[in-house]
């Protein structure tokens, strides 16, 4: 693992931490020029992390770098792109209103525009990596991929010796993902190194060297591709130890899913009928997704981030809709009627992002969890405050929301709390059909999992059927009854959630059709 | 350190309220100022100025009914604004408020209702003329997208011209043309529609505005700090998304919050035509919907506030005409004091967060 | 009829310059990402300095310089409170609006006295050799004064700066995402400044314009709206200068025919086609004649890293 004569960049030993939070740990990686370095991991693993740090964003607690020949310790993004290193970001920094060519421009020449002869470079420059990119297009109203290969070109336009790729594909309709890796290669091929930073396992295999996985912040792979086997790098990634905790969890004294007293309603919690999503540019981002799930049943829905969970998760919530298809809970059809009816017909939700979606955090935490049952707590227009933090108090108690107070502001409290308070206040939905969770323990600790967990299986006891969307397939093993994966927005199978599923699972999660 | 931790959020309110007094005591010395370095008399334009806010009962009622406008729109304001909507349009509303009370002042079946009604239903025309043009707003942002502060103020223009409009036109409210020397101005209203004095003093100008402002100040109070509407203005201001999230309809209070601003800009209208100039003419809302914005926007939101600045203002603008007509200053001086306080207070917007914020 | 069509022309000009000058000022600063609702103050201010100047001095250029350093100030003074201070820039422009009012009224009565109606020395008319002899359009166009021209050249020169100079894109890229050019090494601070003291540049020509070109003297409010018009132009125009120059005419012609239309017997309220401007600029932002996207960030502070 020590740095070897060959490499451009290596790593020694780095380490950054946050506060309280130590992102990265012990972090040792060689890269050599003319080579496609992956860089695997999932959210919060610490990949982007990385990256700042050889782009120059931080500075690292611990450990050094060096870089082709030298100690590297760069203070700001300039000095890396001025000596050669130079980042596609995940997030692009282009002027949507402007073309092309003017965005490359930008801060690169004085006094009057000579379009003509920048365009031409541009040309050039595209075509020398084997892709076209028409300078004189607006960004706006180019694909995503097409404004990709715009940040590339302005990034090699500078002649780097590194180029980072920050999650690339993430952003990446299925279709151009191929085009984007042969550019990397041939990027490669032209002797400079690429790092690509990717979760999705699939498209490594055809362009990487050499992969590393990162997982909480550490190394826990680092091979030549030749001899990686996929099966282990997504184990890798994304299998938590193997915590008995799981595993008692899975089976808490309650009786499995099969034999459970079902309340019966006689109609599908949940069903989706070929719901199919396309964004502002057309391309596909849910493609006829169609699953229906029974009252006390959970389902989990499996998938490396960014392949269309998002966009389910906010047509489920009734805040977007779908190009084609419909939903329905408890029998209504609610693929028009907007997030009132969700709520009103039984669709409990919590959201994937909780702070944009599912509470106001300057508001008090009896305000957030009662915000869809304000009518309740109102008597001639006026808010009954006492009866709202008694009952607050109340159900605080019961899904164990810690807080000095009702009244706090709900920015005050911890992750684990805010979530399980939006949980209170989704399974508390009279009446309550179906529960829509996406990775509903992002971020939380051990314990505030546990109680997520348990109140989902109790919902699902209680006869309310449960759609659980993760990338955790751990956390989809422990809880759900069986386990959909979702795979460029299409569903690609369905497995028993079991243990000795994981790797058939982790197979389809990574577009290996099983 | 349990004191200072505790005397911390104090700290913090006051210097929020500190800055529009620093603001207002400056721009005070600016103006005097200004008097001395045009060689006016400062004493004798103090008097002037005290005489024509204070010095009668006809001053003061002048000066209160003053506020009694500036207040109204500055709670529309304050209302609108918990949902983070900035109404700047109130000038407008204020004349669209004013040609409909004009309008209906005008008619005799409505002039000839028995038991309070001919005031009451101008009024409320009014009312309904406003919150009609202030959810021209609100529809135009949940529908188009459009900012409200562009929108409001572009029909803030459009309704002074419709003033100008209605009574240039004798098909409109124009007076019956005898002569040339025909003002373009609308006939008076009746007597029956004209607000009620308050005092029963007929030297005093003081009418029952007062009392309707007051109640719906109490009432403004409430609905912001007691009403599940209120808390649902609140939130909508925070975050939209997650309130449509929670089933609220999220444009439909949009709209909402911008027809109750307007509608207290109208009700304003109504008040200042039947309460005092009787007829309606051009440029007769004359500064009171920015004046009254920039109550709003001074009262931090606050009720209270919004009382205080607009008693401030109105005092200023009485005491401001007296001063022109007794010291020979210009009234103009209090449009200085004026803008130099509303530029103190937002310019110090950010100061102040770092002050309170500061460790 | 010709000798009709040459005065609307020439009253359609006149009425639109000042408004041309304006708009295509607060245009760049919009386009930075500025919104100057002072524009008017700033109108204001200058026509005032301007006149004070030109009486003062006898010497009706050194006004127009007077006017263009007054309203600099006071594009310097919003410059630094929308960007530094990061102030709601709407705000701020109504109390500028209401100082600039407040302010030239008072140093009016103070300076002149009364109502005094004191004629200052104007700019001479400059009449384009060959051209302004030409039949019926030729006083209109080419008989105008020196500011005309000098104008007119000013709204190509920031045609060509918005669109063809490396300083343009920096103020689109602020205007638009501030964040991607701070990225690009744009100094977004410094990019919005240079924009906002551009319209007051540019403002105060149109001030002076107003009072030492066109009217020849002071009236109290006498920009009477035109900056708000002028602000209407650039949202109709859809932050595009040549749509703008050309909703400024469009809104010059509207107010010339007030004065056409009764003489040529036809009769359509003046009040709709004063109101015709903002109604058009309503109709703009509400999308219903295409649908047009102010900057991204108008009015946005920017602040690295939030």
């Amino acid at each position: 693992m020590t740095s070897s004569t060959g490499s451009l960049l290596s790593l020694e030993n780095l380490g950054k931490r946050f506060g309280s939070l130590q992102a990265l740990e012990g972090v040792s990686l060689d890269v050599r020029p003319g080579s496609v370095q992956c860089l695997l991991g999932e959210n919060g693993a610490g990949k982007s992390t990385l990256c700042n740090l050889i782009f120059g964003v931080y500075e690292p607690t611990v450990g050094s770098m060096t870089f082709d020949g030298a100690a590297w310790a760069p203070e700001s993004p300039a000095v890396a792109l001025e000596r050669g290193i130079a980042m596609v970001h995940q997030h692009f920094s282009l002027v949507p209103r402007m073309t092309v060519v003017e965005n490359l421009m930008l801060g690169q020449v004085k006094g009057v525009l000579k379009r003509h002869e920048f365009g031409a470079r541009i040309r050039d420059i595209a075509e020398s990596f084997g892709f076209t990119l028409d300078p004189d297009s607006v960004v706006g109203e180019l694909s995503v991929g097409e404004r990709q290969r715009a940040e590339i070109v302005k990034c090699l336009m500078r002649d780097p010796k590194l180029l980072v790729l920050d999650e690339p594909t993430a952003v990446l309709p299925p279709g151009e993902i191929g085009a984007l890796l042969d550019i990397c290669r041939r990027v490669a091929d032209s002797g400079r190194a690429v790092i690509l930073v990717t979760h999705k396992l699939a498209e490594i295999a055809k362009v990487a060297d050499r992969v590393a996985v990162l997982r909480t912040g550490r190394l826990v792979a680092d091979e030549s591709m030749q001899d990686a086997d996929m099966g282990e790098l997504v184990h890798a990634m994304v299998g938590r130890e193997l915590k008995p905790l799981d595993v008692a969890l899975a089976d808490d004294g309650e009786a499995p899913a099969a034999s459970r007293p079902l309340v019966t309603p006689p109609k599908l919690a949940l069903v989706c009928d070929g719901l199919t999503v396309h964004d502002r540019h057309g391309a596909v981002r849910l493609d006829n997704f169609t699953l229906e799930i029974k009252p006390g049943e959970i389902v989990g829905l499996a998938g490396v981030e960014g392949n269309g969970q998002s966009e389910l998760g906010m047509v489920l919530a009734g805040l977007l809709r779908p190009t084609e298809g419909h939903f329905f809970i408890g029998g209504n059809d609610l693929t028009h009627a907007g997030a009132a009816a969700v709520t009103a017909a039984g669709g409990g939700i919590v959201p994937e992002d909780r702070h944009a979606v599912a509470c106001v955090t300057a508001m008090s935490v009896a305000e957030n969890m009662f915000l869809n049952k304000l009518d309740r707590f109102t008597r001639f227009g006026l808010l009954q405050r006492r009866t709202l933090n008694a009952a607050a108090q109340m159900q605080m108690r019961e899904f164990d929301v810690r807080a000095a107070s009702p009244e706090v502001a709900f920015s005050g409290l911890s992750g684990g709390n805010q979530q399980k308070a939006v949980l209170a206040r989704e399974l508390t939905l009279d009446p309550l059909v179906a529960l829509v969770a996406a990775q509903p323990t992002r971020g939380l600790d051990v314990s505030a999992v546990e109680a997520v967990y348990r109140q989902i299986r109790a919902a699902a006891r209680r006869g309310v059927g449960v759609l659980l969307i993760s990338s955790e397939l751990d956390e989809l093993i422990a809880v759900a009854d069986r386990i959909t994966v979702l795979y460029r927005g299409r569903l690609v199978g369905e497995r028993p959630a079991e243990m000795s599923e994981r790797g058939a699972i982790g197979a389809l999660m990574s577009g290996q059709v099983a | 350190m349990t004191a200072l931790a505790f005397s911390l959020p104090d700290r913090r309110r006051l210097l929020g309220m500190a800055v529009p007094f620093i603001a207002v005591i400056g721009s005070m010395i600016v103006g005097l100022l200004l008097i001395a370095a045009s060689g006016k008399d400062v004493p004798d334009a103090i008097e002037a100025f005290m005489d024509g806010a204070f010095g009668s009962a006809f001053a003061i009622g002048a000066s209160i009914n003053r506020a009694v406008a500036l207040s109204l729109v500055g709670l529309g304001f304050i209302l609108a604004f918990r949902a983070n909507l900035t109404n700047v349009g109130g000038e407008g509303q204020i004349a669209v408020g004013g040609i409909a009370a004009t309008a209906l002042g005008l008619w005799p079946p409505i002039a000839n209702l028995p038991l309070g009604l001919a005031v009451i239903v101008p009024l409320l025309g009014g009312t309904l003329a406003g919150a009609f043009w202030g959810g021209i707003a609100g529809f135009m942002k949940v529908r188009f997208g459009t900012n409200e502060v562009i929108s409001t103020l572009l029909l803030g223009f459009v309704a002074l011209l419709l003033v100008y409009w209605c009574v240039q036109s004798t098909a409109l409210l124009r007076q019956p043309q005898t002569s040339s020397a025909t003002l373009p101005e609308s006939l008076p209203i009746a007597d029956a529609v004209k607000l009620p004095g308050l005092t029963g003093n007929s030297e005093s100008p003081l009418h029952i505005g007062l009392v309707i402002c007051l109640l719906l100040a109490i009432a403004t109070a409430i609905v912001l700090q007691r009403s599940t509407f209120g808390l649902r203005l609140r939130a909508i201001g925070l975050n939209e998304l997650a309130v449509r999230r929670a089933g609220m309809p999220g444009g439909i209070l949009l709209v909402v919050a911008l027809a109750i601003a307007g509608a207290f800009g109208g009700l304003a209208g109504a008040i200042m035509l039947q309460g005092e100039q009787y007829y309606l003419k051009t440029g007769f809302s004359s500064g009171y919907g920015f004046d009254g914005l920039v109550v709003g926007l001074l009262s931090r939101g606050s009720t209270v506030g919004v009382l205080a600045g607009a008693l401030f203002f109105g005092f200023l603008r009485s005491g401001g005409i007296s001063m022109e007509i007794m010291a020979q200053v210009p009234a103009a001086l209090t449009l200085v004091i004026q803008g130099l306080i509303v530029i103190a207070v937002a310019g110090s917007v950010i100061l102040v967060e770092k002050l309170q914020g500061g460790r | 009829m010709e000798e009709m069509l040459a005065i609307f022309i020439a009253s359609t000009l006149r009425l639109a310059m000042p408004l041309m000058l304006a708009a295509s000022g607060e245009l760049v600063s919009e386009r930075a990402g500025v919104l100057n609702l002072s524009l008017e103050g700033m109108m204001l201010t200058a026509a005032f300095f301007g006149a004070l100047g030109s009486w003062a001095s006898g010497n009706p250029y050194l006004g127009v310089a007077c006017a263009i350093l007054a309203s600099v100030v006071v594009s310097a003074v919003q410059a630094w409170l929308s960007v530094n201070l990061r102030a709601n820039q709407l705000v701020v422009g109504i109390g500028f609006n209401i100082l600039a009012l407040g302010a030239t009224t008072l140093l009016y009565r103070i300076i002149f006295g009364g109502l005094s109606r004191e004629e200052i020395p104007g700019l001479p008319k400059l009449a384009v050799k060959g051209l302004s002899d030409l039949p019926f359009a030729g006083t209109a166009f080419f008989q105008q004064s020196v500011i005309v021209y000098v104008g007119l050249a000013l709204i190509v020169l920031i045609w060509a700066m918005l669109n063809h100079t490396s300083f343009g894109l920096s103020v689109r890229a602020v205007g638009d995402e501030p964040r991607s050019a701070d990225k690009a090494g744009i100094p977004v601070a410094a990019t919005r400044w240079k924009a906002v003291l551009i319209t007051g540049f540019m403002a105060g020509f149109a001030g002076a314009f107003i009072s030492i070109a066109d009217i020849h003297t002071f009236t109290e409010n006498m920009t009477n709206g035109a900056g708000y018009l002028a602000l209407a132009a650039v949202i109709f125009g859809g932050w595009n200068i040549g749509r703008t120059v050309a909703a400024c005419l469009l809104f010059g012609a509207a107010t010339a025919l007030q004065f056409q239309l009764p003489a040529m017997g036809i009769n359509v309220p003046t009040a709709f086609l004063l109101m015709l401007p903002y109604l058009l600029a309503l109709l703009a932002v509400a999308g219903v004649v295409g649908r047009l996207e102010p900057p991204t960030s108008l009015t946005l502070p920017f602040q690295r890293g939030k």
